[in-house]
């Protein structure tokens, strides 16, 4: 117990913050990853390109096999609802929503470091976030 | 113990390793011919996953008893014996270095190993350039980016080989003015010691030019940066060992978010290949990190030094078309 209070002596607010909101959504993260895949190779659902397919080009740069077989990337899963409903693109969108964690956890670290009144951290925040919403909006490609 | 006693046990740690090796290379029989077509697409693709599992597995668990990232092994081995194209396996293996950070990140900030204060400066100019170095490693003729990692890698050996697994003795120099205009200093509880042990930093800007340095060569190869940040934290700005590897976790999580979107946008991310990758690199380190009492990890990391020499030689072969 002497040990557990040690432990979190030190520890700032923000920081407790970040690393709840961290491990909750890594654990959703990977649930959503393994079973996103079993839906996949599975065939659970129908796939917008077939294993096989896929299989058969992987030897090809990303740019060849997205011109060869017209690949889904970035956020073009939701121009259909029909397209969300493919195996393939469930598991996409685990690997993405991975990719989306740590934005969700600096977006519940700027209240808590404004209620600290901490405004160099809270700017910091700020732009970690902007530059990962602008690297996940696909802007910069 | 006897002088005799001693020859012995080296030569049987040094047959271990060799062993370990071979064993390891055993694991993917087709390794020998994964650059030959044919045997490539007779190979059914459910095989290659198995064989992506298991090889990753077993690079988990190497990765752990040798004090690396996964994600630094990952991309440098894979790419020389599996017959993706290297656009995927980067993909794949800034996701390898992502998961992993994610992972392990709660519990490491939890006991205040992981600093958010010393990372999140690091992670922004380091996560600029990662989407920097992302963009300029997928715009480049895959040959050239084959011959730059032949030589990262082979960097990457040399830096393993030169520092033994161990951190610095940290010279307890004055914070700087930047560390200090942005507060960052900490306590841990260090649970060999049973002691509070409190740090500081310095050469911040220093550290903000290599972390950016740092980030581009993370996003152009796809790998974790463990490697690089723990020796700019620790050797070069005064962190705790510590709380450098921890730390560096987080900065990894955040600037291999930010490119795997270019990958994710250029369509280098395929679930069929980088799920298995992460499954397999995550249930390895698990097993590793049980194991890391019970076997010799100088061996260990002199087989992971030996399988960077390979690879960073094969990578370079690729590199000159050979």
């Amino acid at each position: 117990m002497m040990d557990k209070n040690k432990k979190s002596q030190g520890i700032d607010n923000v920081q407790q913050v970040y690393s709840k909101v961290l491990e909750n959504v890594s654990h959703v993260g990977f649930v959503l990853l393994i079973g996103g895949y079993f839906v996949y190779i599975l065939q659970l659902l129908p796939l917008s390109i077939p294993i096989d397919v896929i299989a058969g080009n992987w030897h090809l740069s990303a740019a060849e096999m997205h011109q060869k077989l017209n690949t889904p990337s970035g956020w073009s899963f939701f121009a259909t609802t029909a397209m969300l409903m493919k195996g393939d693109v469930f598991s996409s969108l685990s690997i993405y929503y991975l990719a989306t964690a740590t934005i969700f956890c600096l977006l519940f670290t700027i209240p808590a470091y404004i209620r600290d009144k901490n405004y160099i951290y809270t700017t910091i925040a700020f732009f970690q976030i902007v530059v990962l919403l602008v690297a996940a909006s696909g802007i910069i490609n | 113990m006897s002088p005799a006693t001693s020859v012995f046990r080296k030569i049987l740690m040094g047959s271990a390793a060799a062993v370990g090796v071979l064993l390891l290379y055993l694991l993917i029989p087709a390794i020998s011919f994964a650059a030959e077509p044919q045997m490539v697409e007779q190979t059914a693709w459910w095989i290659w996953m198995l064989l992506l599992f298991a090889f990753s597995f077993v690079l988990g668990i190497f990765s752990v008893l040798a004090g690396v990232g996964g994600g630094v092994l990952f991309v440098p081995i894979v790419s020389g014996f599996f017959p993706f194209h290297l656009d995927f396996i980067r993909g794949a293996g800034l996701l390898v270095a992502l998961s992993g950070a994610l992972s392990a990140g709660a519990p490491l900030m939890r006991k205040g190993l992981a600093d958010l204060k010393l990372g999140l400066p690091m992670a922004l100019v380091g996560s600029i350039s990662s989407i920097a170095g992302a963009l300029a490693g997928l715009a480049m003729p895959a040959n050239i980016v084959q011959l730059l990692l032949g030589i990262a890698i082979m960097g990457i050996a040399t830096l393993m080989m030169k520092s033994r697994g161990s951190g610095s003795i940290i010279d307890h120099q004055e914070s700087d003015a930047l560390s200090k205009m942005l507060g960052i200093s900490g306590v841990y509880y260090d649970e060999v010691t049973k002691k509070d042990i409190s740090w500081q930093i310095h050469r911040t800007p220093m550290g903000l030019v290599l972390f950016m340095f740092i980030g581009f060569i993370g996003g152009m190869f796809g790998m974790g940066a463990g490697w690089a940040n723990v020796p700019v934290f620790n050797l070069l700005m005064g962190v705790p060992l510590k709380v450098a590897v921890a730390t560096s976790g987080l900065v990894l999580s955040i600037n291999g978010a930010a490119a795997a979107w270019v990958y994710i946008f250029k369509g280098a991310v395929i679930p069929l290949i980088a799920v298995p990758a992460i499954g397999g690199i995550m249930l390895g380190s698990k097993i590793g990190a049980k194991l890391l009492t019970k076997v010799n990890t100088r061996s260990v990391r002199m087989i992971v030094i030996i399988m960077l020499v390979i690879a960073g030689l094969r990578s370079l072969l690729k590199g000159f078309g050979i």
